[in-house]
């Protein structure tokens, strides 16, 4: 109880700039597509302070709560892009840098973030600029909110590494794991060396003042990764002079991130551009172990279906554009994001481009609508030509959302969590429904329902 | 006092009897314990990996060596050749490849190329795409192995590892008569080299007298040519004309190296001198130079200048034009044309198995590589191609590719060939476990064909057409 009185105190305070959070709504809607538990006909959805209560079918509704009656339309979750620039400023660059945040890139006031709302994406993933190496860690926020702390959701979403076939981006990787390993060294015979001293201590019982100082000296040397023998002598001196607590040294900046992608508490998300790049990248890699996703542009002729049989094994997650390929060399059209999924793969969707202008769309010409408005369309697409309905919808709400370690909060129409939801006329990938109203926790934040 | 000392030279004789005697039979019980331990190890290893066996059976063998052996199997363990023989015992779950009526050679190997690995043109065990398409393609003609960017490399499809067979095994050289100071510095360098060797030998042969002998300093000696001139690496050269042809075979003669010597256009005009300096030349059959009018004696292309060299004792390798996939323009001139720049040396009078020889060990020689590649022996890489018919006539294709004892290629179930002349089921006639592991990647995909073998082995003809398509 408590503690959802503080998230939603949160929340509340988050939402401060759109009036205050309203007590009760109910919505009476036509089709709702739960995603995590398919799709409920006359559902009855129960929102409260931003939050999704209860959802179920015919549930009897007590008088006096405000209801949003809408049986002709259907309802999904909003859209989650686990993927995506928009509104940020940033300098494209391909060094090794994780532990550059996206976030301190955002410019909350950008229009650009109400014409993602108004496709329906309620949940943005944001990555940092970087065309190459490791750009740094993505941030996932709400696509308003006049400050960043409104907008944001969560930082160090995941750790973004642009992988490609040549010895600089294999040199990155592999240097970036070796760091770590002489930081978790350094770390084991810090603690042995305390844990000895404690035990000597405990004999002499002695004790010394001046603790704190030798510790930071500990910590900055280590950062900077000197000489052992220098060190040593440090940490020596401090143990002797002995904190009753064990702190381990401050590993520098650039190790943290990976420290965590090792220990679990950061998730890489890792750009290939040819089924090469994967073969490479393993071989960087090699023994280590941690969780990630892959980023693989759906090209034209993209040779990337080399790997499904391995990617599908591993039962990883491949984030791509919703695009119907060429077999290279020839005019043969392959539907990889199926082909994918039947492998055993995980899919996440991202809108064909990540722009919100009406540009040209490097399949069909030029776009009618921006990649993000026509984003369930071009889903409906692959759809036809053969992927799951289910995986397909899942692609662009809870599977994203899952990615972005958020799944807890958005993604699915489920108890507990974000009352973020999209109405549509008519099923949503089918080509001739219209978006009808976009709820932001809670909020219509696009679009009209009657009350 | 003499039974004193007698006790005591007993001690001593039984000491030293003792010190000595448990030695020997530890030496003996550590011989007897080390055999049978490392069997114990390589129990540990077959239970670990389990031996990859591959068999072409039924074939005709053309080794490369010499030997034609009918109706052989070549068998391969762990991709290196284990037996070649009429009588061969196939091990249980070996992959097995049935050539009846086809012949087998060993694989092409490109003296030079580019591009067949992608975008790679450096650090290649970082860079290569195994994936690449033009890698494909030369695996379609019969290349198997190629040299490029001083490396040699091998077309291992869809892995990087074990792609670099030997880096910088060739030191390119120049010397030519258009460029004096060029010419001057190398000879300098030769000389400078040629002279720390020598001090470098007699200090060697001086130390083991004299242990304070002074170490030769190395001063001007370049690392690249003192390798050069131990023989270690090849020096190679770019050469057409005669006079630059003779320069460099005089050049190599006075410092004692074998040089290798690409274009070479004019060599049969100066063949005995190349001959006689333990040349090894480089050419392209089909190149045209005109004759220098100024000359009296012979100069210019020749058709009979692959014949001519190597009747004089150079070793020849034989190379394309293009040295990529080139899929525009005249077609067969480029580096998928490999065998059929070969034929037009044939056509000069250069006999078959030596024109052959100039697109498999000659080349695999000149890269360093030949312990490896370039022939059909035991103990070799199993790189080999299967063929309908002699490998340097016109018409023949290559059916099967085989690199490091696995299947890489298809003619019948790739896109590129697999239209023109195909051959019917039943003359391939392959044993159903071939088909094993090596479904396209279409199969692969699909939840069912991966999981149930059985199915994708009794495909349809129609499932057949569609994977013919898709494959790739």
């Amino acid at each position: 109880m408590t503690l959802r009185t503080l998230t939603s105190t949160c929340v509340a305070l988050a939402m401060a700039s759109f009036a205050s959070a309203s007590d009760l709504l109910a919505i009476k809607v036509g089709h709702a597509e739960t995603i995590s538990h398919g799709r409920i006909d006359h559902a009855v959805i129960l929102i409260e302070d931003g939050k999704i209560v209860t959802i179920g079918q015919d549930l009897p509704i007590e008088r006096g709560i405000p209801v949003i009656d809408v049986p002709n339309l259907w309802v999904m979750p909003g859209l989650v892009d686990a993927y995506s620039r928009i509104g940020l400023e940033g300098r494209a660059g391909s060094e090794f840098t994780p532990e550059n945040k996206a976030e301190n890139e955002l410019f909350p006031r950008n229009d650009d973030y109400q014409e993602v709302l108004n496709a329906g994406v309620t949940t943005l993933g944001q990555y940092p600029a970087g065309t190459g190496g490791v750009p740094g860690q993505a941030c996932v926020v709400r696509p308003k909110g006049a400050t960043k702390q409104e907008m944001l959701i969560k930082s160090g979403a995941y750790l973004m590494i642009v992988f490609r076939a040549d010895a600089r981006s294999k040199k990155m990787v592999r240097d970036a794991f070796e760091k770590a390993t002489e930081y978790a060294d350094k770390e084991k015979k810090a603690r042995e060396k305390f844990d000895k001293d404690q035990a000597s201590k405990k004999k002499s019982d002695e004790k010394k003042p001046e603790d704190k100082k030798d510790e930071k000296k500990e910590g900055s040397s280590a950062s900077a990764q000197d000489g052992a023998a220098a060190d040593d002598k440090q940490s020596d001196k401090k143990d002797e002079s002995g904190g009753t607590k064990y702190t381990p040294p401050e590993p520098d900046e650039k190790t943290k991130p990976i420290l965590d992608l090792r220990a679990g508490k950061l998730r890489a998300l890792v750009t290939l551009f040819q089924a090469a790049d994967w073969l490479h990248f393993k071989d960087a890699i090699k023994e280590e172990k941690f969780g990630y996703d892959l980023r693989i542009p759906m090209t034209r002729e993209t040779d990337i279906f080399e790997i499904m049989k391995e990617v599908g094994e591993k039962k990883l997650r491949i984030v791509c554009e919703p695009e119907i390929t060429l077999t290279p060399s020839t005019m043969r059209q392959r539907n990889l994001p199926s082909e994918f999924v039947k492998a055993g793969a995980k899919l996440v969707f991202l809108p064909r481009q990540d722009t919100i202008a009406i540009g040209a769309n490097p399949f069909s010409g030029s776009a009618p609508m921006t990649p993000f408005k026509s984003w369930l369309r071009s889903v409906g697409e692959i759809v036809a030509a053969g992927l799951d309905r289910d995986v397909a919808l899942r692609a662009v709400t809870l599977e994203p959302a899952e990615m972005l370690g958020l799944a807890d909060r958005v993604g699915s129409l489920d108890k507990g969590k974000d009352a973020n939801l999209v109405f549509y006329t008519d099923d949503p990938i089918e080509p001739m429904t219209r978006l009808k109203a976009v709820m932001l926790e809670g909020r219509v934040v696009h679009g009209e329902v009657k009350q | 006092m003499k039974f004193q000392r007698r006790l005591w030279l007993a001690a001593f004789s039984l000491s030293f009897a003792f010190a000595f005697a448990p030695k020997a039979m530890a030496w003996v019980q550590e011989g007897g314990e080390g055999s049978s331990s490392e069997k114990k190890d390589e129990k540990k290893d077959d239970k670990k990996k389990e031996d990859e066996w591959f068999a072409v059976k039924n074939a005709d063998v053309y080794t490369g060596t010499g030997a034609v052996i009918r109706g052989a199997c070549v068998l391969s363990k762990n991709g290196k050749i284990e037996k070649i023989s009429t009588e061969v015992d196939i091990p249980d779950g070996a992959k097995v490849l049935d050539a009846g009526g086809l012949r087998v050679y060993p694989g092409l190997v490109a003296f030079n190329s580019n591009g067949l690995f992608g975008a790679a043109s450096t650090d290649f065990q970082d860079t290569v795409n195994p994936f690449a398409q033009n890698l494909v393609l030369a695996l379609g003609n019969g290349i198997t192995s190629t040299g490029q960017g001083g490396a040699a490399l091998k077309l291992k499809r869809g892995e990087i590892e074990g792609v670099v067979m030997r880096d910088r095994y060739l030191v390119p050289l120049t010397y030519a008569n258009s460029n004096p100071s060029g010419k001057k510095s190398l000879v300098d360098k030769l000389e400078a080299t040629a002279k720390y060797l020598r001090e470098m030998r007699e200090w060697e042969e001086k130390k083991k007298s004299d242990k304070d002998a002074k170490e030769p300093a190395k001063k001007d000696a370049d690392s690249s040519i003192l390798q050069v001139l131990k023989g270690e690496v090849l020096a190679r050269f770019q050469a057409d004309s005669r006079e630059d042809i003779l320069a460099i075979a005089r050049l190599a003669q006075k410092y004692g190296f074998r040089p290798v010597i690409e274009g070479c256009q004019e060599g049969w005009a100066v063949a005995d001198d190349l001959g006689r300096a333990g040349a090894y030349a480089v050419i392209t059959p089909r190149d045209r130079r005109d004759k220098s009018e100024e000359l009296i004696a012979a100069s210019g292309t020749s058709i009979e200048n692959a014949a001519i060299l190597w009747q004089h004792g150079v070793q020849v390798a034989i190379i394309p034009s293009a040295r990529g996939v080139d899929l525009g323009g005249i077609a067969g001139r480029d580096i998928l044309a490999l065998q059929i720049e070969a034929g037009f040396a044939i056509r000069g009078g250069m006999p078959p198995k030596a024109a052959f020889d100039a697109i498999t060990s000659v080349p695999a020689r000149l890269l360093g590589v030949d312990y490896r590649i370039g022939t059909l022996e035991v103990g070799k890489d199993c790189d080999l191609i299967v063929t309908d018919g002699d490998v340097l006539h016109y018409q023949t294709f290559v059916q099967q590719a085989v690199v490091d004892g696995k299947l890489v290629y298809e003619k019948n179930k790739e896109t590129y060939y697999a239209q023109i002349r195909p051959r019917s089921e039943s003359a391939l006639a392959p044993e159903k476990r071939v088909d094993k592991g090596q479904q396209s990647p279409d199969e692969k995909t699909s939840a069912e064909g991966a999981k149930d073998e059985k199915k994708s082995d009794e495909k349809k003809p129609s499932d057949e057409k569609k994977d013919d398509k898709k494959g790739g």
